[in-house]
């Protein structure tokens, strides 16, 4: 196999190269007579690229024999790539034979040198294929990556995961609550209740002192910034199409970042497919009638998505899961483990914007609502079993575990454990009442369905936090 | 010897530098690791700074008197003493000023057998730094470069480029084989490790990559990768932005020398501080020569050329 390459398509394989590099290890390369492949797996297994060229998109492209199929490390493949592009004149690949132990990456660059890279190749690649169908989703969005950066910019830099929470955008007539109405797409940050710091790490032997069993404690980061931002789809995106039920995503944000640079440096705008939460999204690049090289080209990624929805309330009775799971061995799901909240926005108006809930654990407060504290109770002693057993406790053979979560647990829990001290056991949850299960009033969030004014209602309620400077002093 | 016997000893060397960025970017050079101890020669001739390292890479730094705008030799045998390279670049460094060139002189021995540096830009305001030397402790082993043949070895490359080559083969992680071949004229750099690496420049009339190339018969040698990278690791960007070549040549026995000019620039006014003795005015280019010997890997089977 052989191909070459150089001015554009050499820019745009190069991009190619370094997204495929923050998103997986290994690549994967499969070269058939229609189409080169190459794609990529993340270490936790949520995250799967896959870049697809045509053989018109290189200047040669030769294959011998029906198919070949090789895997390389991607970072041997950014050393070849470190030299500037601006300096290659062409790039080329050869694998003398499909059993080669290595694969040949030649450079000949302007000045004359020519940089011979030799790279081992593993010839069975144990990556496997998936492919989704685009016209399987129900909904999607089209975004500008300039556009997308900026809304993503109001997010904490160190974010890890997100939440895109979609309702169906309501033609409403104008009235007051129009403006607000149209705010049909949520960008949520999640912070994952069960990564935190190590407060605690205690050992035990069981009875025979022959194993030692580790408790590990954790407690929340409680210093990260929570971000909710309401969206205007018809102003922030190109396109938005999403009929039904509001629905959640909920994502890792690193290699949804490498995606949108990629996007932006091949200045396409961003295709986002989705369903519902447990499902996965598929991203690409929407290839616009203008760009001609994009039919020589594609390149999907499949994030999957948090089975956990942050909606709706369901059977609270199984443990949450924290998902991740790439659904090309997707067999059957668990209900999605909801935020027991609904009984307090139970008052909540119907307005598709209110099934964003408005939540906070910002605050050291213990409270919970009744209808939490079943599962919590469960979830707090689940977190005293042994981390090894609260990782095999999610060992369903699909559910892939992000590296830093300790335990599926209390994935779904919001009331997650404050910091200072051990996990608190099951919460006095009858004399808990739901305003006290957060302490900012939902009226002090900018919320969709209030028209911007002043908190003049917050001052009733003793458990708001007042506007600072308290420039409301009783009058 | 001094006539003018106002001080007590005439100093062994005055000499003055009309801009000490030159020598500074001649001196950072030849560092390559943190802490290297420099020995310093002063002679009627110039100032020579001589490192090494493990027995296997040496570094000279030829400063010509020339090069200085005014060079006061007085000594009677030549003068030798050890002095910390990073210190003594870090504080000629502190002399110099951002933007205009800062001219400062330079008087061996001080009371102590101190190295004495002063600055001579303003009328109102002076620096003045002395640095400790020691006595240097070994003899400079001289590495007796000798050519391999009747017919020397050796190829110059743009200096950009084979710093660019020398980075690139970090990859491989292993030793680095240098091949020149008469016929076609190239030479190649190959590294196998992890992974194998090997660039090839060619030597044809149209390109300007290697500027020039004298070969007979082919070699090959194996260079540790550090030794290698430690020559081109610190160019100065003047190198690079005069687009200047650098000369390599293989000696006797595998030895490798590589060599560079470094542009020791002149003053764009005449300082008025700096009484200019030197007729320097239609000098083409004020130079410092630097040079690295490298000694070969051992090679299992020794019936390789020379």
């Amino acid at each position: 196999m052989e191909f070459s390459l150089s001015g554009n398509g050499l820019k745009t394989f190069s991009r190619c190269i370094t997204c495929l590099a923050r998103i997986g290890n290994e690549l994967a390369i499969e070269a058939s007579s229609s189409q080169l492949e190459f794609h990529t797996l993340n270490s936790s297994r949520s995250a799967y690229q896959s870049i697809t060229f045509k053989p018109g998109f290189f200047d040669v492209y030769t294959i011998f024999g029906a198919q070949v199929k090789f895997s390389v490390l991607v970072k041997a493949v950014c050393a070849v790539l470190r030299t500037p592009i601006q300096s290659i004149d062409h790039l080329r690949v050869q694998l003398p034979d499909p059993d080669a132990s290595k694969v040949q990456w030649t450079l000949e660059c302007n000045n004359g040198m020519r940089k011979a890279y030799s790279i081992t190749c593993n010839v069975e690649p144990d990556i496997q294929h998936l492919a989704l169908d685009r016209n399987g989703f129900p909904s999607s969005l089209i975004v500008r990556p300039r556009d997308l950066n900026r809304l993503l910019a109001n997010f904490q830099s160190s974010l890890q995961e997100i939440t895109i929470i979609a309702t169906e955008t309501t033609s409403l007539p104008s009235d007051a609550d129009s403006e607000t109405g149209e705010k049909a797409v949520e960008l949520r940050s999640y912070i994952d209740p069960t990564k935190g710091q190590l407060v605690s790490c205690e050992f035990t032997n069981d009875l025979n002192g022959e194993y030692l069993t580790a408790v590990l404690l954790t407690v929340d980061n409680d210093s990260s910034l929570h971000t909710q931002l309401w969206i205007d789809p018809t102003e922030e995106f190109v396109h938005y199409n999403h009929v039904g039920d509001p629905v959640d995503i909920t994502f890792g944000v690193k290699e949804w970042k490498a995606f949108v640079s990629f996007c932006e440096s091949c200045e396409v705008d961003i295709h986002l497919y989705f369903e519902k939460a447990g499902e996965p999204i598929l991203m690409a690049p929407k290839v616009g009638l203008s760009d001609a090289s994009g039919s020589n080209f594609d390149a999907t990624l499949v994030l999957a998505t948090m089975l956990t929805s942050q909606l709706r309330e369901e059977n609270p009775s199984e443990q949450p899961q924290r998902a991740a799971s790439i659904p090309a061995q997707a067999v059957r799901q668990k209900e999605p483990q909801a935020q027991p909240e609904s009984s307090h926005r139970a008052t909540a108006s119907e307005h598709p914007s209110d099934q964003t809930k408005i939540w906070s654990d910002l605050s050291g407060s213990a409270a919970r609502s009744g209808s939490a504290a079943a599962e919590d109770r469960q979830t707090a002693e689940d977190r005293n079993l042994s981390a090894t057993d609260l990782r095999q406790s999610q060992r369903l053979g699909r559910i892939q575990i992000s590296e830093n979560v300790p335990a599926g647990a209390p994935a779904a829990s919001r009331h997650h454990n404050r910091e200072k001290g051990p996990p608190e056991e099951a919460q006095d949850t009858p004399q808990v009442n739901d305003n006290a299960f957060s302490q900012r009033h939902p009226s002090n969030w900018v919320d969709a369905t209030e028209v911007d004014d002043d908190d003049d209602d917050d001052d009733e309620d003793e458990m708001c936090i007042q506007s600072t400077p308290p420039y409301c002093e009783e009058h | 010897m001094s006539s003018s016997a106002v001080e007590p000893e005439a100093a062994d060397l005055v000499c003055q530098l009309e801009n000490v960025q030159g020598m500074v970017d001649s001196l950072s050079a030849v560092r390559w690791k943190r802490h290297q101890d420099a020995v310093v020669e002063l002679s009627e001739h110039g100032i020579v700074l001589i490192l090494e390292e493990s027995n296997c890479l040496q570094a000279k730094v030829y400063l010509r008197k020339e090069l200085f705008a005014q060079y006061d030799y007085n000594a009677e045998e030549r003068p030798r003493f050890g002095v910390s390279l990073g210190l003594f670049v870090d504080c000629l460094s502190t002399f110099t000023v951002p933007g205009r060139a800062s001219a400062i002189e330079i008087r061996y021995p001080g009371p102590d057998m101190q190295l004495l540096l002063k600055s001579l830009d303003s009328s109102d305001a002076c620096i003045y730094a002395e640095i400790r030397t020691i006595i240097p402790d070994t003899v400079s082993w001289d590495y007796n470069f000798e050519p391999a043949g009747s017919v020397p070895l050796s190829f110059t490359v743009k200096s950009a480029a084979l710093k660019e080559a020398i980075d690139d083969l970090e990859w491989p992680g292993s030793s680095i084989r240098i091949n020149l071949k008469p016929a076609p004229p190239s030479v190649s750099f190959r590294g196998e490790g992890h992974g194998d690496l090997q660039i090839d420049l060619m030597y044809n009339v149209n390109s300007d990559l290697l500027l020039d190339f004298n070969c007979n018969h082919p070699v090959s040698h194996r260079y540790k990768y550090k030794f290698l990278r430690a020559t081109t690791s610190n160019l100065p960007s003047s190198v690079m932005k005069e687009n200047r070549g650098s000369k390599l040549t293989i000696g006797r026995g595998g030895m490798l020398k590589v060599q560079h000019l470094v542009p020791v620039g002149r003053a764009p006014f005449p300082n008025p501080h700096v009484i200019d003795s030197a007729s320097h005015q239609q000098q083409p280019g004020r130079i410092a020569y630097i040079e690295f010997f490298v000694k070969p890997e051992e090679e299992e089977d020794d019936n390789r050329n020379d």
